[in-house]
């Protein structure tokens, strides 16, 4: 039983609990029309396709408010407030929701983060060799591919759509390539969204990324951590409003750090930054998703922190790392 | 070898699409495109599904003598309207979402509703569809359980969900006609909650590739029930759509390219374990 009470442990029930209610909610909670749902905007892929889901993501308003809306500014000469309004609520439900969870979203609420996560403990089980870290190089090339996607397939691409430079197909184009889109609906039974469009080029081309990239992300999860989230066009939307979140991670660090790299093994992100040296700071990392991994696994009291607004949620301790480290060699057997 | 031929000849010759009931239709131009508004829907067109573009002028079908129209809008306001002749100018909508449409006419022994969804685009009601659909609108009624999402539609070759109720309530073991125009009549039976499922067929002509390039076409779901020598007729129209994966869209494929993406990752994973024993 004790070695249920973890933060891990804890967040793969709140996974589950997420996961059942995004994924399925719309059977439970009477969420099957848009505008039953909990937010319309929640800053994770729970998708929009999943005819069963509680709630959508923010990325498919995002990219219709471009296509539809925002380029009625270049087209239709709207007027510039009118035009971006939705997008501005769009804008600003997002950065309400941050605040209250922040980057939690991503690593306790997202189901798409929660089904690659079963996929690796899957991998575990079966005893394939674990990765473990990617190289601080590695790391470095795959950070601006979201930063690339968010830009150019949830923003830049629908807005030409919208302005007439594009097909219709680049109307929404990152859901078109989304594994979530799959993965949900696929959940639900409809496998319906597995397909290979020959409507045109660009729906050919972007149906295809979309099948090999749910297969390879698949894959991938069996042995590497996260593999999807670590170019997830969410986490640079969650970037702009991470400094106002409440949940936070913050390190207060000692001379030790400097050795000590348990907190970046531990990250299933490889964000090496969260090693470098700190005194009582907010190090909640672009990349983060504020799994707690590196506040279990520091072996220095108070060092690593989750902390809500003033108060200290859980924190890093000589205790709680022996503990943990038992825990995680009971589990890779 | 007569018995069986002789009906099933009878049946294809002289079915007609809504012969002997009372339902709503798209008014179709001469173009062959239904008529729209400005309820700032687009068209069935171009928009690719999203804010499914109305029909503005519909006409009440088959329909002679006094008869009342009801326009139950997404906030569940009524309205009643007025029918020119048999054909109906919907009104301006004030707000976006799903509207019934409620045709009801009566005799002395027959008391015959017409019902049709409609989503139109504009400020968001802020109330669920599901109160729309839950709201009695005629005796006996074709209920959707539940109406497609507002950004989907009623597709082909997809399965949905409807209630049969009478005075309120579920009226099982009862038969249901589903008809469209180019698929001979199907009969389902309700169970005893009253609830049936339909497989719309997918029967689209002429199909060119692309959602925006093909009409959507119309369906119809007739129930007739007896109670105290009088006799019930309702009817649920609505349009639905070809459905890609039956024509320009091939799902084994898409498979095959999942499956070639998993085997690209297996590839990569023989690589990293290769490269992790060479150190």
């Amino acid at each position: 039983m004790d070695k249920l009470l973890t933060v891990t442990a804890l967040r793969r029930v709140v996974q589950l609990i997420a996961f059942a209610f995004f994924v399925y909610g719309a059977m439970i909670f009477t969420t099957f029309y848009t505008g039953d749902k909990l937010t319309q905007n929640l800053p994770a892929l729970s998708c929009a396709y999943d005819m069963k889901g509680g709630d959508m993501c923010t990325l498919i308003p995002l990219q219709h408010q471009m296509d539809h809306r925002v380029s009625g500014i270049f087209t239709k000469n709207a007027k510039v407030m009118e035009a971006l309004m939705g997008t501005l609520i769009t804008i600003g439900t997002v950065a309400v929701l941050i605040l209250i969870l922040n980057k939690a979203f991503c690593g306790w609420l997202c189901p798409l983060g929660f089904f690659q996560d079963v996929f690796t403990m899957i991998g575990t089980k079966l005893g394939l060799t674990q990765l473990g870290s990617l190289s601080r190089e590695t790391v470095n090339k795959i950070r601006p591919i979201k930063w690339f996607i968010f830009l150019f397939l949830v923003l830049i691409l629908p807005l030409l759509t919208g302005i007439g430079f594009l097909g219709h197909e680049w109307g929404n184009p990152y859901c078109s390539i989304c594994p979530s889109r799959i993965m949900t609906t696929a959940m639900t039974g409809d496998m319906s969204q597995i397909y290979i469009s020959q409507a045109n080029t660009g729906y050919f081309i972007l149906s295809l990324i979309a099948d090999l990239l749910f297969g390879l992300m698949v894959a991938l999860a069996l042995f590497v951590r996260q593999p999807f989230c670590r170019i997830c066009p969410i986490l640079p939307m969650q970037t702009l409003f991470k400094k106002i979140g409440l949940l936070r991670l913050v390190k207060n660090g000692n001379s030790h750090c400097d050795t000590c790299s348990s907190c970046v093994k531990a990250c299933p992100m490889d964000i090496y930054e969260i090693q470098n040296q700190a005194e009582n700071k907010n190090i909640t990392h672009s990349d983060c998703t504020l799994c707690g991994r590196c506040v279990e696994f520091c072996p220095h009291d108070g060092v690593m922190s989750f902390k809500y607004g003033p108060l200290t949620l859980y924190g890093s301790s000589k205790e709680g790392f022996k503990k943990r480290t038992k825990i995680d060699k009971w589990w890779k057997g | 070898m007569k018995k069986i031929l002789l009906p099933l000849l009878l049946t294809v010759t002289l079915w007609g699409y809504g012969d002997g009931v009372i339902y709503w239709a798209p008014h179709i131009s001469h173009g062959g495109e239904h008529s729209h508004g400005d309820h700032g829907g687009s068209s069935h067109g171009k928009h690719g599904g999203h804010g499914i573009g109305e029909a503005t002028m519909l006409h009440a079908m088959n329909l002679e003598g006094n008869s009342s129209v009801t326009l139950i809008k997404p906030d569940l306001s009524k309205e009643d309207l007025n029918l020119s002749d048999t054909t109906l100018n919907l009104p301006k909508a004030s707000i976006g979402g799903y509207y019934a449409l409620i045709l009801n006419h009566h005799t002395d022994t027959q008391i015959d509703s017409a019902i049709r969804y409609l989503s139109i685009q504009g400020r968001p009601s802020k109330v669920s569809p599901s109160k729309l659909t839950a709201l009695p609108k005629s005796d006996l009624e074709i209920v959707p359980n539940p109406l497609h999402r507002e950004h989907d539609r009623y597709t082909a070759s997809k399965s949905y969900r409807f209630l049969l109720h009478f005075q309120g309530k579920p009226l099982t073991n009862a038969p249901i006609t589903l008809e469209t125009r180019d698929t001979p009549p199907q009969t389902y039976t309700t169970d005893n909650t009253g609830a049936f499922s339909i497989t719309l067929p997918n029967d689209f002509k002429n199909v060119q590739v692309g959602k925006s390039e093909n009409k959507p076409s119309e369906f119809l779901l007739v129930a007739q029930h007896s109670d105290n020598n009088l006799t019930y007729k309702s009817t649920l129209t609505m349009p639905y759509s070809l459905n890609p994966n039956d024509y320009w869209q091939s799902q084994s494929y898409g498979a095959g390219a999942i499956t070639i993406g998993f085997l690209g990752g297996l590839m990569f994973y023989r690589r990293t374990k290769k490269g992790a024993k060479n150190g």
